[in-house]
């Protein structure tokens, strides 16, 4: 469902270029779990950024369910980022002084149609991520694990066949991670595609497959299970 | 539908920053409100220009004996105008017809024990049609009362009052400076001016009377009132006038006019040279205001676009298009200058009543409404326009990297 061809990214900054994607060629099929590992500062969060259409790359080609992102226009991509994708970041990324239930809504907003059980489907995914009973805290009063959550239940909120995580449990302790991968388990278990970008192979190793981005390169290695 | 999801999040954000709502609409009050009361005072004095200028007539001309710049009605001893005076304008064409008046002011009145003081006018049946104003009861005077100098009276309401109380006055004699006259007619009633002249305490008795018997001016009239068919020629009609006086009168081109002509135009130029200065500088305020409402506006929402980059990044990650992102903003911006402005009218309006308790003439209708509201939407748009673009154009990854 995913396909990357070549995919290069540089950054231009005044003078000094830089190269952080040289030749990046991968594929995702449609419900597979893949995990994407790298240390840190090698541009893992730029090839999400790629994947979710946040973001031109320099070179090379990306087919996303068969339609060749370069031929979309900027609303297009962004018709394609709501129906298609659900991100996840590592920071959260909640809205402040609003509800658990308006943050989940909120893609929504943007949708083509606004559903009329929109209300009961946001709810009932707050629900199914455990937090049934907090529909109306605002971040202020969650915790991190809580927070994440949230944002889970949003990415999933316009039922994308895609879900970007990048590193979602990078700032969460030990007993939030589980709960966390846990959920994304469930999900793949679901039909959902997912790609979880991490730089922890204890988290990496929840995907049904590894790849490593090193030096700007895709590898494909074995993962010990 | 989703245009109404977005003016929630707007609204919703509206609510939330509290501090820059408030700012903003102060900003847009004071300009709004400003631009009201500049409004209403230039309405009030259009008005008024409007109203002297009906009071006047704006088909008369008025032709006074005596020259200079002195105002007021002229006193039968400067009676300088002739019967071949009135016919010679009478001809000039453009005029329907000129009626000959005479004034003596503060004339004493007595009926049986009651006494009181109003303006006699010696009038023609004419005057009826050069002023628009008849005998509301009982008759008006007549070519027949000019021409057997009849000693008859119309009598105005105050007047009538004074001398008569509630009872009827027609049919009934008075004196006039010691000669009786009797009760025809009741004259229309008129009112005060805005000076507070009384236009009802007068009575009319008819034009040959007056120059013979009371005034002592058998071949003269001090004022003519001229009525033309087309006010729009009013300036060179009076041009012709003042040429015809000038050579009756013999006037060598040394010498000054004895006389004097007025149109409505004229009236109304001299009551608008006196508040122009005054007016251009108001609404210069009056525009400025506004603007710089405005521009306090684009301030605040530019510092409000790049304080919620994140907000404006995660939207645009969500799948909000930048024309998403611009209705967003927009309608913040005018969602806070309507609301703004509408606080400005309000306040506006208390000023502007409060201006009209000192005496200044102030007119509020609808237009100041009217002209806020669309203002302060168009200030709303305009200045809001570019913090919005500016938010719809942040890239999605640097914005939610902030
Ligand atoms: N907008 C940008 N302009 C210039 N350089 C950039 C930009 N974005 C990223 N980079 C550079 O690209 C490289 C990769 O960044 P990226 O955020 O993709 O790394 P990462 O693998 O996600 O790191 P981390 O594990 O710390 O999240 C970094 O060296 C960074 O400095
Ligand atoms: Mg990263």
């Amino acid at each position: 469902m995913i396909e990357l061809k070549n995919i290069t990214k540089s950054f231009q900054n005044g003078t000094i270029k830089t190269d952080v994607l040289k030749d990046v060629t991968f594929g995702v099929q449609r419900g597979e779990f893949v995990a994407i590992m790298g240390s840190s500062g090698n541009g893992k969060t730029t090839l999400m950024n790629i994947l979710g259409c946040m973001l031109k790359m320099s070179g090379g080609s990306y087919a996303l369910d068969g339609v060749d992102i370069e031929t979309l226009d900027d609303d297009q991509l962004s018709d394609l980022r709501n129906k298609k994708i659900g991100f996840v970041f590592q920071s959260f990324n909640l809205l402040d002084g609003t509800s658990a239930l308006d943050n989940v809504l909120l893609p929504l907003v943007y949708a083509e149609e606004y559903p009329d059980d929109a209300r009961e489907r946001a709810t009932q995914l707050l629900e199914s991520v455990g937090l049934g009973d907090r529909i109306h805290y605002k971040p202020g009063e969650l915790s991190g694990g809580q927070h994440q959550r949230v944002a889970i239940a949003r990415a999933l909120v316009n039922d994308p066949a895609i879900i970007l995580a990048d590193e979602p449990t990078g700032n969460l302790d030990s007993e939030s991670v589980r709960e966390i991968m846990d959920i994304l388990k469930r999900l793949h278990k679901q039909g959902k595609t997912i790609i979880l970008i991490t730089h922890d192979i204890n988290i990496a190793r929840y995907a049904g497959r590894t790849v490593f981005l090193r030096d700007g390169k895709i590898y494909n290695e074995e993962v010990s299970k | 539908m989703k245009i109404m999801k977005i003016v929630g999040v707007s609204l919703k954000s509206i609510l939330k920053h509290k501090l820059r709502t408030a700012l903003i609409e102060l900003a847009i009050l004071v300009g709004i409100a400003t631009l009201t009361v500049v409004v209403s005072l230039t309405q009030g004095a259009n008005k008024l220009i409007m109203k002297r200028i009906q009071n006047f007539g704006p088909d008369a001309i008025m032709v006074h004996s005596g020259g200079g710049k002195m105002r007021g009605p002229s006193t039968a001893q400067q009676a300088n105008l002739t019967k071949k005076d009135i016919s010679d304008i009478e001809n000039i064409s453009g005029v329907k017809f000129a009626t000959p008046f005479q004034v003596e002011l503060d004339m004493p009145l007595k009926y049986d024990n009651q006494f009181t003081t109003s303006w006699v006018m010696g009038v023609e049946p004419d005057w009826r049609d050069a002023w628009r104003r008849g005998a509301s009861k009982g008759a008006f005077i007549s070519n027949s009362d000019n021409e057997q100098l009849s000693r008859v009276c119309v009598i105005g309401v105050t007047t009538a009052k004074e001398l008569f109380g509630k009872a009827d006055p027609i049919g009934e004699s008075i004196l006039v400076k010691n000669i009786s006259f009797k009760v025809i007619g009741i004259l229309e009633k008129r009112g005060q001016s805005p000076a507070g002249t009384d236009f009802d305490n007068l009575i009319l008795i008819p034009f040959s009377t007056a120059s013979r018997r009371l005034m002592n001016q058998p071949l003269y009239t001090s004022m003519l009132r001229v009525i033309i068919s087309d006010p729009a020629r009013a300036k060179h009609v009076a041009g012709k006038i003042s040429g015809i006086l000038r050579e009756n009168h013999r006037l060598a081109s040394t010498q000054e006019d004895d006389f004097r002509i007025s149109t409505a135009e004229q009236i109304a130029k001299m009551i608008k040279s006196t508040s122009k200065t005054l007016g251009l500088f108001l609404w210069l305020i009056a525009v400025i205001s506004p603007l710089v409402g405005g521009i306090v506006l684009m301030n605040i929402m530019l510092m409000a676009v790049s304080e919620r980059k994140r907000e404006i990044g995660l939207r645009r990650a969500l799948g909000a298009k930048k024309r998403d992102i611009i209705f967003q903003f927009l309608t913040e911006s005018v969602v806070l200058t309507f609301s703004g402005g509408g606080l400005g009218v309000g306040v506006g309006v208390i000023i502007a009543i409060f201006v009209r308790h000192l005496g200044k003439p102030i007119s509020i209708s609808w237009q100041p409404f009217a002209t806020a509201f669309v203002i302060s939407v168009l200030i709303g748009l305009f200045f809001g326009v570019y913090p919005a673009k500016k938010a719809a154009n942040l890239d999605p990854v640097d914005a939610l990297n902030q």
